[in-house]
C-alpha cells in the first residue's frame, strides 16, 4: 500500500516512546509516593488522547489490542461488559473532559497535608480584568504564583460567561479569583453533574451573580455553597462568608459593589455606544466579551474627544493588511516541528535542511529524518 | 537538556493534556508533571535521532520568515511534501525548527512560549 511507509512506523514510535517515559518515570512516581495506579493512569489517558486526535492510523493501546484479541475468540458483548468495568473508573474522567474543553472537575472533599491558612491578598490574585480564559490548573497556579497548599480545584462558568477559578487552600476556604487572558468559551456549558459525581462536602462557591460587575480586587473567601444549575446558565446563592478575618474587611465592599454593578449586567450588548457606527476596536474584539466597564468608559471618552476624526478611523484602519485573523480560525494549522541543518538563501530562492521532525498535515502525523524543501518568497 | 520543541505535537500535547487532568483530580503535583514532560522530552528527542530513518522533500512558496533566538519560523504557502510512498499537499504550513547542531537552552522567552507550553 502506497500508504503503509508512514502509517506502520508513526504508530509504532509512538508506542515506544510512550513506554520509554512511563517507564522513565515510573521512578520518579514511586519517589513521590505517587501510586502505579496513577501511572497506569496516564498512560490511558494519554493514549486515549492519541486515538482521539486520530492524527495517527491504526493506533491502539495495548488494552485495546488485548480487547480486540479476545473478542475474537468470545462473544463480543459479554467480553465488552467485562471490560468495561475495568474501565469504568477510567471512563467518568474521561468523559468529562471530552464534553467540556474546560477543564470542570469536580472534585471530593479529600483535602492536601495542612498548610498555613492562606489568605491572598488583593494585588496579587487579579492583573487584568479582562475575560478570562481555559488555563490549567497548573498554569494558573504558576501564574499566580500561588502559595504551596493552594490550587486551583475548578473553574467556574458564571452568568455571563466569565470564568472563575476556584482556589481552595487546605483549611478547606476557598476563593475565587478571575485569572486573565482572553476568553473563547462563551456558549459552553458547564457539564452536568451528574448526581454521582457530586460529592456532599465539596462544592464551590462562586461569587454572587455579577460576574462583570465584580472589582477583579476582591478576594472573597466563601464557604461552600450550592450552585443551581438552571438550563445553561449556573445561579449561585450567595451564602454568607466564612469569617476569615483579614480578607472580612474586603468582604463588606464586595457586598458594596454587588448591587452597584448589577444593573449594568447583561453588559456587552447592552451598553450604549455613544461614539456612533464607526468602530474600530478591532484589536478588542480578540478579547471578546467582558471588558472591564472602566477600559470601555475610557475608550469613550477618547473617542468622544475626537469626534472629527471619527470618519478617519475605519479609513486608517484599511492601512492595514492583516490576513492573521483569518490565519489564526484555523482548526488544524499544519505544523512542522523540526531541527534545522542548514538555512540557505539566494536571492529569494530558499533551500531547506531539516531533520528530525514530526509533521501535521491535514490532521494527519508524519515524521522524518531528514527534509529538504525549496520555496521562493 | 533536551529541546522543549516537540511537546506542541500530538503526542505532546495528549501527554500535557494528561497531565494536566491528573493535577486537576490532585493525583500528581505539577513538580512531577514537569518532571514527567522533561523525560518526554529526552525520549522524543532520542527515538527521532535513532528510530526514525526517512526523507521527505517539499516545495512550496515562502510567506513568511522569521529568525529568533537562533529558532527559525517559517510559513509556506500551496506546499507539496513529497516521500516516496505518498504526497501530501496542503495550503498553508508552519515550520519550526531549532538548531540541529547546537542545542540551547531556553527559559520562559515570550518568543517561544508556545512551544514551551505550559504544564
Amino acid at each position: 500500500m502506497a500508504n503503509s511507509a508512514n502509517t506502520n512506523t508513526v504508530p509504532k514510535l509512538y508506542r515506544s516512546v510512550i513506554e520509554d517515559v512511563i517507564n522513565d518515570v515510573r521512578d520518579i512516581f514511586l519517589d513521590d509516593g505517587v501510586d502505579e495506579q496513577v501511572l497506569m493512569e496516564l498512560k490511558t489517558l494519554w493514549e486515549n488522547k492519541l486515538m482521539q486526535s486520530r492524527a495517527v492510523d491504526g493506533f491502539h493501546s495495548e488494552e485495546q489490542q488485548l480487547l480486540l484479541q479476545v473478542q475474537q475468540q468470545h462473544q463480543p458483548q459479554q467480553q465488552q461488559h467485562h471490560h468495561h468495568h475495568h474501565h469504568q473508573q477510567a471512563q467518568p474522567q474521561q468523559t468529562v473532559p471530552q464534553q467540556a474543553q474546560t477543564q470542570q472537575v469536580l472534585i471530593p472533599a479529600s483535602q492536601q497535608a495542612t498548610a498555613p491558612q492562606v489568605i491572598v491578598p488583593d494585588s496579587k490574585l487579579i492583573q487584568h480584568m479582562n475575560a478570562s480564559s481555559i488555563t490549567s490548573a497548573a498554569a494558573t497556579a504558576a501564574t499566580l504564583a500561588l502559595p504551596a497548599g493552594v490550587t486551583p480545584v475548578q473553574q467556574i462558568l458564571t452568568n455571563s460567561g466569565q470564568l472563575l477559578q476556584v482556589v481552595r487552600a487546605a483549611n478547606g476556604a476557598q476563593y475565587i479569583f478571575q485569572p486573565q487572558q482572553s476568553v473563547v468559551l462563551q456558549q459552553q456549558v458547564i457539564p452536568q453533574m451528574q448526581p454521582g459525581g457530586v460529592q456532599a462536602p465539596v462544592i464551590q462557591q462562586v461569587l454572587a451573580p455579577l460576574p462583570g460587575g465584580i472589582s477583579p480586587q476582591t478576594g472573597v473567601i466563601i464557604q461552600p455553597q450550592q450552585i443551581l444549575f438552571t438550563g445553561n446558565k449556573t445561579q449561585v446563592i450567595p451564602t454568607t462568608v466564612a469569617a476569615a478575618t483579614p480578607a472580612q474587611a474586603q468582604i463588606p465592599a464586595a457586598g458594596q459593589q454587588q448591587p452597584q454593578a448589577q444593573p449594568a449586567q447583561p453588559q456587552a450588548p447592552l451598553v450604549l455606544q455613544v461614539d456612533g457606527t464607526g468602530d474600530t476596536s478591532s484589536e478588542e474584539d480578540e478579547d471578546e466579551e467582558e471588558d472591564y466597564d472602566d477600559d470601555e468608559e475610557e475608550d469613550k471618552e477618547k473617542d468622544g474627544a475626537e469626534d472629527g476624526q471619527v470618519e478617519e478611523e475605519p479609513l486608517n484602519s484599511e492601512d492595514d493588511v492583516s490576513d492573521e485573523e483569518g490565519q489564526e480560525l484555523f482548526d488544524t494549522e499544519n505544523v512542522v516541528v523540526c531541527q534545522y541543518d542548514k538555512i540557505h538563501r539566494s536571492k529569494n530562492k530558499w533551500k531547506f535542511h531539516l531533520k528530525d521532525g514530526i509533521m501535521n498535515l491535514n490532521g494527519r502525523d508524519y515524521i522524518f529524518s531528514k527534509a529538504i524543501g525549496d520555496a521562493e518568497w | 537538556m533536551a529541546y522543549q520543541l516537540y511537546r506542541n505535537t500530538t503526542l505532546g500535547n495528549s501527554l500535557q493534556e494528561s497531565l494536566d487532568e491528573l493535577i486537576q483530580s490532585q493525583q500528581i503535583t505539577p513538580q512531577l508533571a514537569l518532571q514527567v514532560l522533561l523525560q518526554f522530552d529526552k525520549a522524543i528527542n532520542s527515538a527521532l535521532a535513532q528510530r526514525v530513518r526517512n526523507r521527505v522533500n517539499f516545495r512550496g512558496s515562502l510567506n513568511t520568515y522569521r529568525f529568533c533566538d537562533n529558532v527559525w519560523t517559517f510559513v509556506l504557502n500551496d506546499v507539496e511534501f513529497r516521500e516516496v510512498t505518498e504526497l501530501i499537499k496542503v495550503d498553508k504550513v508552519k515550520i519550526v525548527a531549532c538548531d540541529g547542531k547546537r542545542m540551547y537552552f531556553y527559559s520562559n522567552t515570550s518568543v517561544h512560549r508556545d512551544m514551551f507550553t505550559h504544564i
